[in-house]
Parts: C-alpha cells; structure tokens; sequence
C-alpha cells in the first residue's frame, strides 16, 4: 500500500489521498500529500470507522478538478460506485486504495463483501452470507415486530446524523426535513421517517452500517436496511455498489415482471 | 377488538385512482348504480405511477386503514410505462412495511379499466371487507403511549 501511495503521490496521479493516521493514539481521518507523506510511518490504515466516503465527496466538491487517492474498505468502494453511478463524482478524479477487513470486523457488520475489488492490504477473509439480526426480526409476528421497532424507534431525536453519514444521502433537499411528509412538532419522529429513509435506501444502501454506527441512542438502523437490502435483491436481484447495473427503481426494464398482489 | 367493536368498526380507506382507467371505471360504477361501500376515499391522480411511497405512507400515519392504488391495466398506461413503476414500488413497499410489523395487507394494488366499473365496485367491497375484519391499523407513531 505504502509504496503504491508513494508512486501515485510522485507520479502526479493523485493530487492527494484520502486515509487514516494515528494522532495521540487516536485514529483521526488523514489527507497525506507529496510534501507530508515522508513524515508519516503509518500504514493509511488505523482501523477506526469514519465516513469516508462522505468525507471525500467533501472533498470533491470543494475541489472539482483535483483527483484524490481514497483508502477503502469493501463497503467504502460499494458507496463510491454508488456515488458514480448516481452522478456524484467523476470517475478520473478519484483512484480507490483498498484494503481488507479482519474477520471480527466482517462478522461485527454481518458483511457479504468484507474486502474491495482490488486488496492493496491485509487479507480478505470469509463473507458472512446471512445476516442473523435480520433473521430474529423475521421471525416475530407482525405485532411483536411492531412493538420491537416502536421500542427503538421511540428514542429517536430527529438529529440527522444517521442521514448525514450515509454515503447514498447526497441530496441537497431531503424529504426528512418537509414538515408536511413528516410533522416536525413531534419528538420522536413517526415512523414515517425511518421508512420514507428506508424507501430512499432502496436500489441504494451498500450496507457499510455507519447510520447504525452513529445514532447515539443505538436505533438499530442496519437491521432496517439490510432488509432493504435484502429485499431489493430477491425482489429484483439487484444488489447496489457494484460498478454495473443500475437500480430498478431508476429504469423501467424491459418487461414487467411483476403483478400487483392478490387481495 | 372485540367481535361486536369489529362490528361496529367502519375502516377509512383511501384509495389513488389514475383518471384515466380506474377513476373513470369508479365513475361507471356510480352511474351504473353498482353499490359498494362508502368507506372509500378517492384521490384522483394523473396516473399510477404518480403515487409515490410518501403519500401511501402519510396515508398511514395519518390513520388510514387501508389504501388502494388503481392503474390501468398493463400496456394501457396513458404514459406507456408509468404503471411498469407503480408494480415495482408496490411490492417494495409491502415488504417493507411487513418488516416493521405494518400489515402489507393493508395495501392493495389492482388494475381497473374505464370499462370496468363492476370489477371497481367488487374490488372495493372485498378490500374494504377485509380491512374491516383486520380491524383498526396500529398507529405509526414511534410515541411511548402508542408503542
Ligand atoms: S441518528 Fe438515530 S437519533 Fe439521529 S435521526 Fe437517525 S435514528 Fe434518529
Ligand atoms: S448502511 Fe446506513 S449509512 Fe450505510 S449506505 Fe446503508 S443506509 Fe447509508
Ligand atoms: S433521506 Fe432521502 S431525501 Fe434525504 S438525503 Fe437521503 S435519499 Fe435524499
Ligand atoms: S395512466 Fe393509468 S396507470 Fe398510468
């Protein structure tokens, strides 16, 4: 990894890149460039989870005409397919670094793809195919998977942050915030704004669980949308962050496959 | 709910109708003096596709029991393609709120031609009936006095 950094950086390939650095004992998200690169000993890699994908669409923004060198994780280059594929960012202008996650960390996210297309470092370990969580919620009746959502949903604050991190909320107007979809004099927010996010996530969540990560009063936010995920793929097996295809939701295809359900 | 609250029970159903298949087929079924029942809304919409997933969820949270979607039939869509959509959000979103624990049940899709003012009248009775016997919809607010 180090020395493909070194190259690209003394090449001109990338005007900068996107990593992590330990400062203090703390990981801290890190732009490494030709001036600092040889002051830094660290591996771009420092096995904190930040949004990095957000960070850099930031990044790319503010800087249109430069090309960043991003290091990622397996959900990390789903999300920046996703964000090329919805026109966020332009495909020369950012060169994906990636690496493998551990095995602890597959098995903590239930990830299907714990690694990138392409592995700079570390090795891929074994994909979890299924998730459980998932699962348990599957296997409640409806009333008790009512109950068990209203239970977590409830201590909701409406503080965003869940919207702000995900790498697929790029909107610059978000339905969240319309008071009329759902009424803003209300703490916690109906359901409605979990599902209206969920609707949204449809043909879009690469399931990197950072909305989850974040939520301070633990919603469990990647239980909803990996059966978003879940369903989008079985439904109209499509799975979000791969460099082809493009969402269902997003084209009509050429036939209809699909009929409006029994009464 | 008891049987006899059951009984007593009158569902609010709100029902999207494109205007130029299903909402003309309601029509038919009006003149035509077929009976159906009166716990329908209609909302006249320009076509199916037009019924995004939030008002079918604010339909929800605003109490409703059970909501109806009526396109035209396949190929009859006035914008060819429209109603190719409204099927793929359709089963999505029934998923889904099966997920939370939200009856999918309570959401109904069909096709219903201009033509087809019986079907429109038997089709409302039925899903209106059905409504009736799942009884009140729970409430979609995440408040701790619903949940
Ligand atoms: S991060 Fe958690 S508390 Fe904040 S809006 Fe999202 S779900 Fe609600
Ligand atoms: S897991 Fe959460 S943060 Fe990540 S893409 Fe899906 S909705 Fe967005
Ligand atoms: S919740 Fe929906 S509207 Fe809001 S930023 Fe995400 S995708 Fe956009
Ligand atoms: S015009 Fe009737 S469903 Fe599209």
């Amino acid at each position: 990894m180090r020395e493909h950094v070194e190259k690209l950086l003394e090449e001109g390939k990338v005007d900068a890149v996107l990593g992590q650095r330990n400062l203090g004992g703390f990981p801290f998200p890190f732009i490494y460039t030709k001036e600092n690169i040889s002051d830094t000993a660290e591996d771009f890699v420092a096995g904190m989870r930040y949004p990095m994908p957000k960070i850099f669409l930031a990044m790319h923004r503010d800087n249109p005409d430069k090309t960043f060198g991003v290091v990622v994780r397996g959900c990390e280059e789903r999300a920046l397919n996703e964000m090329l594929k919805w026109n966020q960012i332009e495909a020369d202008k950012v060169v994906k670094l990636g690496y493998a996650c551990s095995q602890t960390q597959a098995e903590a996210c239930e990830c299907r793809e714990p690694y990138p297309t392409e592995v700079l470092l570390g090795d891929k370990v074994d994909p979890v195919a299924k998730s459980e969580r998932v699962a348990e919620v599957d296997e409640l009746d409806l009333g008790a998977r009512l109950d068990w959502w209203k239970s977590h949903f409830n201590r909701c604050m409406r503080c965003y942050a869940c919207r702000d991190v995900c790498p697929v909320c790029f909107c610059k107007e978000c339905s969240l915030e319309e008071p009329d979809l759902i009424p803003t004099e209300m703490l916690p927010p109906d359901m409605t704004f979990h599902l209206v996010r969920a609707v949204h996530m449809a043909g879009k969540c690469i399931d990197c669980g950072m909305c989850e990560e974040i939520c301070s009063v633990h919603i469990p936010l990647r239980v909803l949308f990996k059966k978003v995920r879940d369903i989008v793929s079985e439904t109209f097996d499509y799975t979000p962050g791969k460099v082809d295809g493009k969402s269902p939701f997003n084209m009509l295809g050429d036939a209809v496959e699909f009929s409006p359900r029994p009464l | 709910m008891s049987n006899q609250e059951k009984t007593k029970f009158e569902p609010k159903v709100l029902a999207f109708l494109c205007t130029w298949c299903t909402y003309a087929g309601a029509d038919l079924a009006g003149v035509s003096r077929l009976q159906y029942p009166p716990n329908i809304r209609n909302i006249r919409v320009l076509c199916s596709a037009t019924v995004s997933p939030h008002h079918i969820l604010k339909a929800f949270a605003k109490g409703a029991d059970g909501v109806m979607v009526g396109g035209c039939h396949i190929g009859d869509c006035h914008y060819l393609k429209g109603n190719w959509m409204t099927v793929k959000r359709m089963n999505f979103i029934q998923d889904l709120i099966d997920f939370v624990g939200l009856d999918s049940g309570r959401l109904h899709l069909d096709w219903i031609s201009a033509a087809e003012g019986p079907k429109f009248a038997q089709v409302v009775t039925d899903f209106t009936k059905k409504v009736k016997d799942m009884g009140k919809a729970e409430s979609t607010s995440a408040g701790l006095a619903d949940a």
